[in-house]
C-alpha cells in the first residue's frame, strides 16, 4: 500500500508542470506536483523572460510562431500581472539582416503577427536607446516580458486553492507498477532523505530537459536534447521595449527589459547533461557585444550577473541541432507508444506556450481517466483570488504600479532595498512548506535579485528563518551563507567596475563586520546536530498541503 | 592650489596620515572623495584577529602577533610599514579619539572577543567603551535586545549562535524585543533614526523601562546587548545615562549599514580635523599625477564638474580600497588612476575571485608595489615618484578580510606614509 494516494502525479515544477497541475485542479482531478528542486528552478526560472509574439520563429518555425501568437493573447487575459506589455522592436544592423527582412515580413503576415515598419527616426524618438548601427526597425506590439517566477507561483497557488498539493525538493526515484500500468511513484526528500510512495491513476512527466531520466525509470526512451543558453543581467532596463535582431535566430540577439533589470541573451550549445551548464567568458562577452550592436548603454551598464539555462528540445529524429530544431512541443502517450498505461510525457516547447502544452497533456490524461470536463485554463484568470492578486499586483518595480513607499502612509520598511521587497511580501513564504532555502524566497519575491545580490537582505531573511520558521541560528546562518554563495557564483562572471566594488562591500560586511567566515568554520567543526524543523503545521499557504508535509525533523 | 602635503582619501589611513601631519606642525590638505563605502566595517579597529585567513584560533596578543607576522612575511604591508608605525599610530589614534570626545579602550596587548550581529565572537583590538561589556571573556549571562520592526539586528539569530559558541548553560544567552513609541512595524526606520531618538530623554526612559522589565526576570546579574544605536552625536553621554538608568552593564553590537558606529567615528574625526584648522577639499576625486625629475608636481581633482590641479611638496595616497577608487577595474585590466600602471591583467574576470565568497579573493591583493618607504614602485623596484607615499588598501598584498586586520593596516601604513611625506 502506498503511503498516500492521489489522482494524478505531475513530475516537474516548471511552467509546464505547474500549468498541468492547475489544469487538472480546474477539471476537478486530484493532483500532486513533485519537484526535485524548487519551483521554477530549472528551465523556466532560467529562461530569458521574453513573452514571444512569435516574430522570432515566424520564418524558420511557423507552427511554433502561430502557437506563440495565440498563447500570448491568452496569457494577456489570464496572467496579466505576470506580463509587462512592453512591445518590441526587430532591428536590422547588417546587410544580412536587411536580406532577412522580406522573409520576416512574410512570416509575420502568415502567422498573424502584427508588424509595423517604422522609420529609424521615429523609432529613436520612441526608444532613444536604439544604437547608431540600427538601419531599419519593425515595431511588434505583442512582444513583452513574462515573469517566469510569478507565472509558476501563480499557477501553483491557483491549483493549491483547488486542493492540489505541491512537494518541492522531492525527487521521483521509481514507479509503482501493476502489469503494464503505472500505479504510483516512489519519492525521496532531497534534504531529509525521507522516502515515501504515492499511489495514483496516472503520471505526467513534465520534467522538460530531465524527461529522459524520468522515463528511463520505466525503461522507456524519451529523447530530449539539452541545449544551454547563457544570459547576462544588467542592473537597469536599458530599453523600454524588448529588442530583437531581425535575422535568422542567433546568439545574443535579444534584449528583454524585465522588471528592474535587462536580460541579454542568449547562446545555444548542446550540453551532455541538463545540469552541466558552465558559463564561459566568451559567451558573456558575446552577449554584451551583440547587445551593444542593438542598444546604446549595454556596454556601459552595470552587468550584475550571468546565468545559464537549458532548453529541452525534443528530438524528432531529424538531423537538426540546437536552433535548427523546432521549438514546438509533443505529447507522448506511452500507452500507445510503449505499452505502458498511466504515463504521459510532455516535451519540447517554450515558456510562452506552457499553457497549451499543459492543456494537451492534461487532455490525454483526463480522457484516459474518463473525465470529460474540458480545459478552462484559457479562460479562468490565474489570480482569481483577491489575496493573491494583491501579492502579485504589489510588484513595485513593475511598470505602472505605484511604489509602496512614498504613499500617504509614510515610508514602508523594506527587506530588499534593491528590489523594493517589503516584509509582508516575504512573510507568508516562511510558512510555506515548499520553501526550503533562501533562494526559494528569492524566486517568490525577487529579494536578492538587485545590484547588491543579497548582501543586505540575506541577513534580514536569515533572521526571519529564526523568528518565523523557528530554525536555530546555525541552520539560519548556513542558509544565509548558501544564499550569498549561490549569488556569488553568478556575479563572479562580471566582476569589473561597480560590481567588483560591490564584491568588496559584500565581503567587508559579512566576513569582517559579522565574522561569518569564522562562524562557518565553527559550525563545520561543531557536532552536526542542526535540525531542520518541519514547517509549522496549519499555517501553510494553499489548501491540503500541510497535512502531507513531512513531519520529521531530520539531519540536513 | 598649492599645499604642503596633500592627503587623498576618506578612510582611517587618510585620517591617521592627516592627523599625524597636523600633530607634527605641518599643513596637510585633505582631499576627501566622500564617505568610504566601507565605513561600516569600522565598528571596532581590528589589528590582527587571526594569524592567517584559515586559522580559527583568535589572536590573543595582536602586537606580538603582528611582530611575528612581520618576521615571517617581509613583503607584507605590515612589514613595509613597520611595527613602530603601528605602535605610534595606535597611540596617536587613542589620544586623538580622547581629544575628539570619544571614549575608546583597548591596546595592542590584548584582543577582546566581542559578539557580532550574527552572534559570532570576533577578536577586536580597539573598541568604543560602549562595546566593552560584550567581552566574552566575562561570565555574566547576556540578554540581547532587539527592536520590533527593525530588521538590521536580529537578537534571536545572534542569541542562538552565541549560546552555541559561548553559552554557559541554558539561560546564559537570551533574546528579547522592545516596541518603541513611534517606530511601529510597518514604518520604515533605520539605525540612524533610532540613534537620534535615543538622544531624547523621555524616549530613552521608555526604552529603558521596557528592557528592565524583560531583561532580568530571573537574575539581576545580566548584561544587555543592544544594536549600536545609542546616540549619534552625543553617544558618550547617551551610553552612560542609558546604562545607569537601566542598572545593568550595556554593550552595543554593530548592525547592518547604515552603521551608527562607523558614522560616529568618521564624521567626528573629520570634523575635528576641520575644527582644528585642517583644510579639506570635499567630495573630490583625485587622479592623474604629473611627474618630472622623479617627483610628482601635481595631481588633478575632478570636482564640481571641472578639473583642478593641486600642487604639493609631498602626497599621501590613502585611498582605502577598490571601492574608494584607489584602483580602476576594467573588464581585463586593473589600472592605477594616478600613474596609469597596469597593476593586473585578467584574461577572464573570474580569475579575480575565488569560487567561494568565504575564501581569500585574488582581487583584494591587487595593488601598487611599494618601496620600503611606501613610495609607489616601478617594475625595477625604484620609486615612480620620490614624494608620493601610499597607505591603505591600494598597496599590493593588502588583504585585511580573512585576518581581520583592516584598522591596524590602515593605521600603520597611514602613519608611516605621513612620516615619510614629512621627510620628502
Amino acid at each position: 500500500m502506498p503511503d498516500t494516494t492521489t489522482g494524478v502525479v505531475v513530475i516537474g515544477g516548471g511552467s509546464t508542470g505547474a500549468g498541468a497541475l492547475r489544469d487538472l485542479s480546474l477539471r476537478g482531478i486530484d493532483a500532486v506536483l513533485l519537484e526535485k528542486g524548487d519551483l521554477a528552478s530549472g528551465t523556466t526560472g532560467r529562461s530569458h523572460g521574453l513573452l514571444h509574439s512569435g516574430g522570432r520563429y515566424c520564418v524558420n518555425d511557423p507552427a511554433a510562431a502561430i502557437e506563440c501568437v495565440e498563447e500570448g493573447r491568452i496569457l494577456r487575459r489570464i496572467a496579466k500581472t505576470t506580463i509587462e506589455d512592453t512591445g518590441g522592436y526587430f532591428v536590422s544592423v547588417s546587410e544580412e539582416d536587411l536580406a532577412w527582412e522580406p522573409r520576416f515580413v512574410e512570416g509575420c503576415a502568415k502567422a498573424g503577427i502584427t508588424c509595423e515598419r517604422i522609420s529609424v527616426e521615429e523609432a529613436r524618438r520612441r526608444e532613444p536607446a536604439l544604437s547608431q548601427h540600427v538601419r531599419t526597425v519593425f515595431w511588434i506590439p505583442e512582444d513583452g516580458h513574462l515573469d517566469p517566477f510569478y507565472l509558476v507561483m501563480g499557477n501553483v497557488e491557483s491549483a493549491r486553492r483547488r486542493g492540489a498539493q505541491v512537494r518541492t525538493y522531492t525527487e521521483v526515484t521509481g514507479f509503482l507498477k501493476t502489469d503494464n500500468r503505472v500505479t504510483g511513484v516512489l519519492t525521496r526528500d532531497a534534504i531529509t532523505g525521507e522516502e515515501t510512495s504515492i499511489g495514483c491513476q496516472a503520471v505526467i512527466n513534465a520534467t522538460g530537459a530531465w524527461a529522459g531520466f524520468v522515463a528511463r525509470l520505466l525503461d522507456v526512451e524519451v529523447k530530449v536534447v539539452p541545449v544551454k543558453g547563457v544570459m547576462v543581467v544588467l542592473s537597469h532596463r536599458v530599453a523600454h521595449a524588448t529588442i530583437n535582431r531581425c535575422h535568422k535566430p542567433g546568439d545574443g540577439d535579444i534584449i528583454v527589459p524585465a522588471l528592474s533589470v535587462a536580460i541579454l541573451g542568449t547562446t545555444s550549445a548542446r550540453v551532455p547533461h541538463p545540469e552541466v551548464l558552465p558559463i564561459e567568458w566568451d559567451e558573456v562577452r558575446q552577449m554584451i557585444e551583440e547587445g551593444a550592436l542593438m542598444a546604446d548603454g549595454v556596454s556601459t551598464a552595470r552587468a550584475m550577473r550571468a546565468y545559464a539555462g537549458v532548453r529541452p528540445l525534443y528530438d524528432l529524429g531529424a538531423e537538426a541541432e540546437g536552433r535548427e530544431m523546432s521549438r514546438n512541443f509533443a505529447v507522448i502517450d506511452h500507452e500507445e507508444r510503449d505499452g505502458i498505461a498511466g504515463f504521459a510525457s510532455i516535451v519540447g516547447g517554450k515558456v510562452t506556450t506552457y499553457r497549451l502544452m499543459a492543456e494537451r497533456v492534461t487532455d490525454l490524461v483526463a480522457q484516459r481517466l474518463g473525465v470529460r470536463t474540458p480545459s478552462t485554463t484559457a479562460d479562468v484568470p490565474l489570480n482569481d483570488h483577491e489575496e493573491e492578486m494583491d501579492q502579485l499586483r504589489h510588484r513595485p518595480a513593475q511598470l505602472g504600479v505605484p511604489k509602496p513607499h512614498g504613499d500617504e502612509l509614510g515610508l514602508q520598511p523594506l527587506i530588499c532595498e534593491c528590489e523594493l521587497v517589503r516584509p509582508q511580501d516575504v512573510a507568508p513564504w516562511f510558512k510555506d512548506p515548499a520553501v526550503r532555502t533562501l533562494e526559494d524566497i528569492r524566486r517568490r519575491t525577487r529579494s536578492g535579485m538587485g545590484p547588491c545580490q543579497s548582501a543586505i537582505c540575506s541577513y534580514r531573511l536569515a533572521g526571519r528563518l529564526v523568528t518565523e520558521r523557528g530554525l536555530d541560528g546555525a541552520t539560519a546562518t548556513r542558509a544565509m551563507a548558501d544564499f550569498l554563495e549561490t549569488r556569488w557564483r553568478g556575479v563572479r562572471h562580471v566582476f569589473w567596475g561597480s560590481q567588483l566594488r560591490q564584491a568588496q562591500v559584500t565581503a567587508g560586511l559579512h566576513l569582517e563586520l559579522f565574522n561569518l567566515d569564522r562562524q562557518l568554520m565553527f559550525q563545520s567543526q561543531a557536532p552536526s546536530d542542526a535540525l531542520l524543523p518541519p514547517p509549522l503545521p496549519g499555517e501553510g499557504r494553499g489548501g491540503g498541503e500541510e497535512a502531507h508535509a513531512p513531519q520529521v525533523a531530520s539531519k540536513r | 592650489m598649492k599645499a604642503d602635503v596633500a592627503v587623498v582619501g576618506s578612510g582611517l589611513a587618510a585620517l591617521i596620515a592627516t592627523r599625524s601631519l597636523q600633530k607634527a606642525g605641518r599643513k596637510p590638505l585633505l582631499i576627501w572623495p566622500g564617505l568610504s563605502s566601507l565605513y561600516f566595517v569600522y565598528a571596532t579597529v581590528d589589528v590582527l584577529g587571526y594569524s592567517d585567513a584559515t586559522s580559527h584560533q583568535p589572536v590573543e596578543r595582536p602586537g606580538t602577533a603582528v611582530a611575528a607576522l612581520i618576521a615571517d612575511h617581509p613583503d607584507h604591508p605590515y612589514a613595509r610599514a613597520g611595527l613602530d608605525a603601528l605602535r605610534d599610530g595606535v597611540a596617536l589614534l587613542m589620544e586623538w579619539l580622547e581629544e575628539a570626545g570619544f571614549r575608546w579602550q583597548g591596546s595592542l596587548d590584548h584582543n577582546l572577543l566581542l559578539p557580532t550581529a550574527i552572534g559570532t565572537p570576533k577578536p577586536s583590538c580597539l573598541y568604543p567603551q560602549s562595546m566593552a561589556a560584550g567581552d566574552l571573556g566575562r561570565d555574566e549571562p547576556i540578554v540581547l535586545c532587539g527592536v520590533e520592526g527593525y530588521e538590521d539586528f536580529v537578537p534571536e539569530l545572534a542569541a542562538s549562535n552565541l549560546s552555541r559558541s559561548w553559552g554557559r548553560g541554558d539561560q546564559s544567552v537570551r533574546a528579547i524585543r522592545v516596541s518603541l513609541p513611534g517606530f511601529e512595524p510597518g514604518k520604515m526606520f533605520t539605525s540612524i533614526d533610532l540613534a537620534r531618538s535615543l538622544e531624547n530623554e523621555a524616549f530613552r526612559g521608555e526604552v529603558v523601562e521596557q528592557i528592565r522589565d524583560k531583561a532580568a526576570p530571573h537574575s539581576d546579574h545580566v548584561r544587555v546587548g543592544v544594536p549600536a544605536v545609542l546616540g549619534l552625536t552625543h553617544d558618550t553621554d547617551v551610553y552612560q545615562r542609558f546604562q545607569s538608568e537601566l542598572g545593568h552593564p550595556v554593550f552595543e553590537i554593530p548592525t547592518l549599514p547604515p552603521s551608527v558606529l562607523g558614522l560616529r567615528l568618521f564624521d567626528r574625526l573629520r570634523k575635528h580635523l576641520q575644527e582644528t584648522g585642517v583644510e579639506i577639499i570635499w567630495a573630490a576625486q583625485a587622479h592623474a599625477a604629473e611627474l618630472s625629475d622623479g617627483r610628482c608636481r601635481r595631481i588633478h581633482l575632478k570636482s564640481a564638474g571641472r578639473e583642478q590641479p593641486i600642487e604639493a611638496g609631498a602626497y599621501v595616497l590613502a585611498l582605502e580600497d577598490m571601492v574608494d577608487g584607489a584602483l580602476r577595474a576594467g573588464v581585463h585590466a586593473v589600472v592605477d588612476p594616478f600613474f596609469h600602471q597596469s597593476l593586473a591583467h585578467h584574461v577572464v574576470p573570474t580569475e579575480r575571485t575565488d569560487e567561494s565568497l568565504f575564501k581569500p579573493q585574488p582581487f583584494a591583493s591587487i595593488g601598487y608595489g611599494v618601496t620600503d618607504r611606501l613610495q609607489p614602485a616601478a617594475g625595477d623596484g625604484n620609486p615612480l615618484a620620490r614624494n608620493v607615499f601610499l597607505a591603505g588598501g591600494a598597496i599590493a598584498g593588502y588583504d585585511p578580510v580573512g585576518t581581520k586586520s583592516r584598522g591596524g593596516l590602515a593605521i600603520a601604513t597611514g602613519y608611516r606614509a605621513a612620516k615619510e611625506a614629512m621627510a620628502a
